[in-house]
């Protein structure tokens, strides 16, 4: 093979890899906002599913424990923004930054408790780490895989079925919800613990699957490139999955691309996905409309 | 009695919880709460040193603090300090490493390039919202992790000190420095890093304040803030206001950069904050965006961070349990209602 095509190729299995994390932050995102609940925490939610993976995997030495205590830990920071924004009617935006604290504090202050060492974890048992292609490892297929069909129940949910239809309007008119007879405070909490169990997947697929451990700062950002990845996906889930892999893609060229352009530095590369989600969200000017109610307290 | 419960549901009440939680993060560190406390009080409040360090810690914090009350006063969550800070440090630590002549002028040149570097970060989040409607949440932040990159390329090649083994900028000529802060009858702080970059604090709070309360801009300001539709049809440009709003904010919190990168680093790199762009937004918070009360909290949260490493060496308490506390405060505080939302404001 020539190392043209065996370039592209690395870029596409590289490309796949580094969306995994966007994809199922940006759904928890999308499914979030469409309830009206701005999600500025998933970064911290992911956070918390890629620590609290490698520590349940450390703890039972079994992966799969870890995946669902990272599902299970990002899904109660969901818990906890979704209550204070629906019960107590917090401000989102200043909620949601504070669970990201507490999530990058916690599991930095969890490293020293439990691990004892500062900085990174140990090296704990991997997803199916057996590699199935040259590239791409059995545990990152299976987590693609669900990825897709998360994007597909979620598209699935919110469009052809009656509590889908119902969450959609909590985000444009929770008033009509209550007039219905339904509570709208109850859907949005439930849509902000599903975002945070989507993100936790998210960040358990970085620490247990992608890598063997938990180092700080390990999610750089990806939360917030997800919250890009919704609005350039204008709030559905497929336009936000495709946003999420356009976004992974310029992460997996600036691994590609390290060390084969000596003009451009890898520091200024380590840019790239972030220039790209900046300059998605400017590129939008007046062409999305939020759901009218996102962020907005009932 | 309802005075009480008031000051509770503010942020009284969130340094009490700050108090509690600190207790229980120590409790669970296996670390008798009064052995941590008095371990965090020695390593701020204990003597002259501890002391300078909880000022330069409340200084570093400051800056960042009145810069996020500012575009948060104007509507605008301005979540990029970091960043900000890290372009002021950054201008401040290229130039000082060259530029000579009389002390004060030099000083003051490279403070006010930490304004414009911090102003510029903070400038392209306003006018990518004011043009286009950009969300400046997202901005800001996608702009603290592009300031780090670039900062990290720019000492890391071209600006590399060739005598440094590490990723940093030349050290800055000594004309550059701040000047050390200055004696007060026989106490002296020329051993510590207190320089007069918390009066220079002090000072830009109350202008601050002058301003917010006594100026027809800060009146605007807080009215784009408070009632964005009222603003919007007595003729207030808005979107000016939220490019001036972000730009100063910026330029706030790249003075702050400067002031750590001629008073206390006295060269660059981006090590310069360990994350008081983040921190700071729970100073803004407590202290009510009120510019005079955000030195107190700055204070407050000063001892935290001059202390925490104190509890962390003597009492084995990880100092990273100071975020979760931080973390934990501005959720609390997030109840409280801060300013209207915009009518039109941007996607998010």
């Amino acid at each position: 093979m020539s190392t043209g095509v065996s370039l592209m190729l690395t870029l596409a299995f590289l490309t796949l890899i580094k969306s995994v994390p966007i994809v199922y932050a940006a759904l928890g995102g999308v499914i979030s906002e469409r309830a009206g609940v701005v999600n500025i925490g998933l970064e911290g939610m992911m956070t918390a599913g890629a620590f609290s993976a490698v520590v349940f995997t450390n703890l039972t030495g079994s992966p799969i424990v870890g995946l669902i205590a990272g599902i299970f830990f990002g899904a109660f920071l969901g818990f906890i923004l979704g209550f204070a924004a629906t019960f107590f009617k917090v401000d989102q935006i200043v909620a949601g930054v504070g669970i990201n604290l507490v999530a990058l504090g916690g599991a930095a202050y969890g490293l020293v408790l439990i691990f004892n060492q500062p900085g990174a974890s140990p090296q704990v048992n991997q997803l199916a780490p057996e590699q199935l292609l040259p590239q791409i490892t059995v545990g990152e297929t299976a987590l693609i895989v669900l990825g897709l069909l998360c994007a597909f129940g979620l598209n699935w949910f919110i469009y052809r079925t009656p509590w889908g239809l119902r969450v959609q309007a909590c985000g444009e008119n929770p008033r009509a919800v209550t007039d219905a007879g339904l509570d709208p405070l109850r859907l949005r909490l439930y849509s902000v613990i599903a975002s945070g169990a989507l993100a936790g997947l998210g960040g358990a697929f970085l620490s247990i699957c992608e890598v063997n451990l938990y180092s700080d700062g390990m999610t750089a950002g990806r939360g917030f490139i997800a919250l890009a990845a919704v609005i350039f996906g204008r709030w559905t889930p497929w336009g936000a999955t495709g946003a999420a892999v356009f976004f992974g893609f310029f992460e997996a060229l600036q691994y590609v691309l390290q060390g084969r352009i000596s003009w451009l530095p890898s520091d200024a590369m380590q840019a790239l996905p972030y220039l790209a989600a900046l300059f998605a969200i400017a590129g939008l000017v007046g062409r999305v409309r939020a759901p009218a109610a996102d962020g907005v307290p009932y | 009695m309802k005075v009480v419960l008031r000051l509770l549901a503010g942020p009284a009440g969130a340094l009490l919880l700050a108090f509690v939680l600190a207790a229980v993060a120590m409790l669970i560190a296996g670390v008798n709460p009064v052995d941590g406390f008095s371990a965090l009080i020695r390593g701020s409040l204990g003597g002259r040193r501890p002391i300078a360090e909880t000022l330069v810690q409340t200084t570093a914090l400051l800056f960042p603090a009145l810069g996020i009350s500012l575009a948060f006063r104007a509507g605008l969550f301005n979540i990029g300090a970091e960043g900000q800070l890290l372009m002021g440090g950054l201008f401040a630590g290229a130039v000082g490493a060259h530029l000579a002549g009389p002390s004060w002028l030099t000083v003051a040149a490279l403070l006010l390039l930490g304004m414009l570097g911090g102003g510029i970060w903070g400038g392209i989040a306003g006018w990518l919202r004011a043009r286009f409607n950009a969300s400046e949440i997202i901005s800001t932040l996608m702009l603290n992790f592009i300031a780090l990159s670039l900062a990290g390329y720019l000492v890391a090649g071209p600006l590399k000190s060739p005598l440094a083994s590490g990723a940093e900028t030349a050290p800055l000529l000594p004309n550059n420095w701040l000047p050390a802060f200055p004696t007060i009858g026989s106490l002296s702080f020329g051993d510590t890093r207190l320089t007069i970059s918390i009066l220079i604090a002090i000072a830009t709070a109350i202008v601050l304040r002058f301003v917010f309360t006594r100026t027809v801009f800060g009146y605007e300001l807080r009215a784009a803030g408070e009632a964005p539709e009222a603003a919007r049809r007595s003729g207030i440009n808005m979107p000016r206001m939220t490019l001036i709003a972000l730009s100063l904010s910026g330029a706030v919190a790249g003075l702050g950069g400067a002031a750590i990168v001629t008073g206390v680093l006295h060269r660059f790199n981006t090590s310069l904050s360990p994350g008081y762009g983040y921190t700071a937004i729970a100073v803004a918070l407590v202290g009510d965006l009120n510019p005079l009360w955000v030195c107190v909290a700055a204070l407050g949260f000063g001892i935290l961070e001059a202390g925490g490493l104190m509890m962390q060496a003597d009492a084995g308490v990880p100092k990273d349990a100071i975020r979760v506390i931080e973390g934990l405060i501005i959720l609390v505080l997030a109840a409280r209602r801060y300013f209207a939302t915009r009518a039109s404001s941007a996607p998010i």
